[in-house]
């Protein structure tokens, strides 16, 4: 199992005849996603690599298909339009790439995935991926020392850190269930904390990685889970932005630390007073994550 | 992107929130003369955008003329490198209220916050006493309803004429998030005037960096960044901020970047610069060690793990740029993700080690910066 997306998710996606889109939709296939249609306005007819139809709108697509998630590979500027149209197709399962959507657009796209009961992923993330299964996005899953399927699961609202700390998880000895990119706008459209009840009730995930930065409130309300005992799973969590200057906007959009909160200081402390551990470098998440999957154990 | 305190007063005023009458001044003189249009007693406020500029000393009561003159002397040539100087009114008010609009992400609309106490310890405020500054979502469907700013007037006390007159203010202040894309809109303090009604005492405006193409109004221009090098970065899109340590980063990918430079302050090394040329920006490797060797620093160090920013083009770029600029001091490269085997390739062949380790990397710029040698 593996939470958001496996073998049996149906997924179309939108904007995949533009270069990027193809590029990452012949990978998700690769991988074994099902991508069953695709979705470009005035592109009806014509197919995307390897054999993927094409069609003028959602409500076009869906007289002849049926799907469960959708995967938007549109630019910022469209993103909101996208995802209304998934939300009004029906679909539950949404992940936008985009990175620059308008923030108060972003905010109508939270609202309107709380509305809908939809989980919606991004902007401005690699996607969602469970290794060695399916995913949602633009992940380099062919390198191994990053990618390797195991029972570890990741949260994280940055790419190329994520790439970083995943390599250390896998280097100490583990691999990944399901991970899952929240993105780094400052509004996500789905927070970690709302990730929880899904890795805590998958049975081949044994401990979640929290792959966090300055800024926003979303690793406290983390930690608040963990506190009240409604996350009952190891947490390991790497922190990024100790060092960086109040005021500077350093690290994603998300990430400023403004009027004494959000720094990674009293992210660490948040976390750390909950019960989880924080590996203060990298290379330490995969020692981390073995003293607590060890203390797991001889719980039970 | 953050406005001024005029610019968003302007703004303001334009949108019906009352604002004390002011005037610009570049100068000493300038700023006499405003004060002979205003009156005394008036103030006169440094316009930069760093917070608390009345601790700072950026912000001066004048009672006449001669006051003035000092006041705009000593801001002028403080260290914040002042430009402009705002000269106000000085407002006669019973008390201070504190009232901002801004982004309520976990709620996916906007929050509308007040405070009965209001003013330069709002922030401390926060901290002690939460439960004092009163929050309420505002779905973005809607312009702000009239029931939902009457309830917060009479929730800080005020009733009667006041009430509607609060009421119409906060309705004024939505509206301005709303057109503006606004992050930020707040007014701390508003005075409550003790001849009647309100006026702004400040006005911040932080206008969303991903809206600013619908307001080429606020196109920040090159007085606005910490360094002309930071004023190119921008104009390049390349996240870009200045500081004035011994080592460049030349880095791929915000958490990343921000990661690495923790390590280097863990290692006891110091931050030239921050910069990322990852996602849209890998083929700039050239402009991106352009912008680090301006700032002389001891070392390069380059540190990437990229998923759309292709390794193998981001290594030639690099070699490329060593080539095109001889850059004077030592490149430390770390270069990981997708094409990383043909990357390697590409950094030995130019002489380069290339290295997969991050904390190595860091290990090396941090040794090299503070040994000073050169390559």
């Amino acid at each position: 199992m593996s939470i958001f997306i496996d073998r049996t998710t149906r997924v179309v996606a939108f904007g995949a005849t533009g270069s990027e889109g193809s590029f990452w939709t012949k990978h998700m296939v690769e991988l074994g996603t099902q991508v069953v249609a695709a979705v470009t306005p005035g592109k009806e007819g014509e197919k995307v690599e390897p054999e993927i139809p094409v069609f003028h709108s959602l409500r076009r697509a869906l007289a002849q298909i049926s799907t469960d998630a959708a995967m938007l590979f549109v630019p910022p500027r469209f993103a909101k339009d996208a995802v209304f149209e998934a939300l009004d197709g029906g679909i539950r399962k949404i992940v936008v790439v985009a990175d620059g959507i308008p923030l108060h657009e972003a905010l109508q796209i939270r609202a309107a995935a709380l509305s809908c009961g939809a989980r919606v992923i991004g902007g401005n993330t690699s996607g969602a991926i469970s290794p060695g299964q399916a995913m949602m996005g633009m992940f380099p899953y062919w390198i191994q020392r990053v990618y390797k399927p195991g029972r570890i699961g990741v949260m994280t609202r940055s790419g190329s850190l994520t790439n970083e700390v995943t390599a250390m998880v896998v280097a100490g000895g583990f691999g990944v269930s399901s991970l899952i990119g929240v993105g780094g706008d400052s509004v996500p459209g789905t927070r970690f904390a709302e990730l929880l009840p899904d890795f805590q009730a998958d049975p081949e995930t044994d401990a979640v990685v929290l792959i966090g930065e300055l800024g926003g409130t979303m690793e406290e309300e983390v930690a608040d889970e963990i506190a009240a005992q409604r996350f009952t799973k190891p947490i390991v969590a790497f922190i990024g932005g100790r060092h960086a200057p109040p005021g500077k906007r350093m690290g994603h959009a998300g990430a400023i630390v403004s009027g004494g909160r959000g720094s990674a200081l009293d992210k660490i402390a948040a976390l750390q007073k909950a019960g989880a551990l924080v590996a203060e470098k990298p290379r330490l998440v995969g020692e981390c994550l073995r003293k607590a999957l060890g203390r797991m154990y001889d719980r039970n | 992107m953050k406005l001024y305190e005029h610019q968003a007063k302007d703004v303001f005023a334009k949108a019906g929130i009352p604002i004390p009458r002011g005037i610009l001044a570049v100068d000493e003189a300038q700023a006499e003369a405003a004060g002979e249009t205003i009156g005394y007693p008036c103030v006169a406020k440094a316009q930069v955008l760093s917070g608390g500029r009345g601790k700072a000393g950026l912000i001066r009561l004048a009672r006449g003329q001669a006051q003035l003159k000092e006041a705009a002397k000593t801001i002028f040539a403080a260290p914040q490198k002042v430009r402009l100087l705002l000269i106000e009114e000085a407002v006669d008010f019973e008390n201070e209220i504190y009232l901002a609009v801004t982004a309520d992400p976990a709620g996916g609309g906007a929050l509308l916050l007040a405070c009965a106490e209001g003013g330069i310890d709002i922030e401390e405020l926060a901290r002690t006493a939460p439960e004092k500054i009163l929050k309420t979502h505002v779905p973005l469907s809607e312009s702000l309803m009239p029931f939902r700013a009457r309830d917060l007037a009479y929730s800080l006390g005020f009733s009667g004429e006041k009430a509607k007159q609060f009421a119409a203010i906060a309705q004024s202040l939505y509206a301005v998030f709303r057109a503006q894309d606004a992050e930020l809109a707040e007014i701390n303090p508003l005075f409550a005037v003790k001849s009647g009604g309100f006026v702004a005492g400040d006005g911040k405006l932080s206008v969303d960096d991903n809206s600013l193409n619908l307001h080429p109004e606020w196109e920040p221009q090159a007085g606005d960044f910490d360094s002309e090098t930071a004023f190119e970065a921008y104009k390049e899109g390349i996240p870009y901020l200045q500081f004035d340590g011994d080592i460049s980063l030349m880095c791929a990918g915000a958490g990343l970047t921000t990661t690495v430079y923790d390590l280097i302050a863990d290692a006891g090394g110091t931050v030239a610069n921050y910069l990322e040329f990852g996602g849209p920006n890998y083929r700039k490797g050239l402009k991106a060690m352009e912008l680090c060797v301006r700032n002389n620093p001891k070392v390069i160090l380059i540190v990437t793990f990229g998923t759309i920013a292709r390794a193998d083009v981001m290594a030639e770029g690099i070699v490329s740029a060593m080539a095109a600029l001889k850059p004077p001091c030592l490149i430390v490269t770390c270069i990981r993700g997708t094409g990383e085997e043909d990357a390697a390739k590409t950094l030995a062949a130019a002489g380069l080690d290339p290295l997969v380790d991050t904390e190595k990397a860091v290990k090396r710029a941090v040794e090299f910066s503070r040994s000073g040698g050169r390559p």
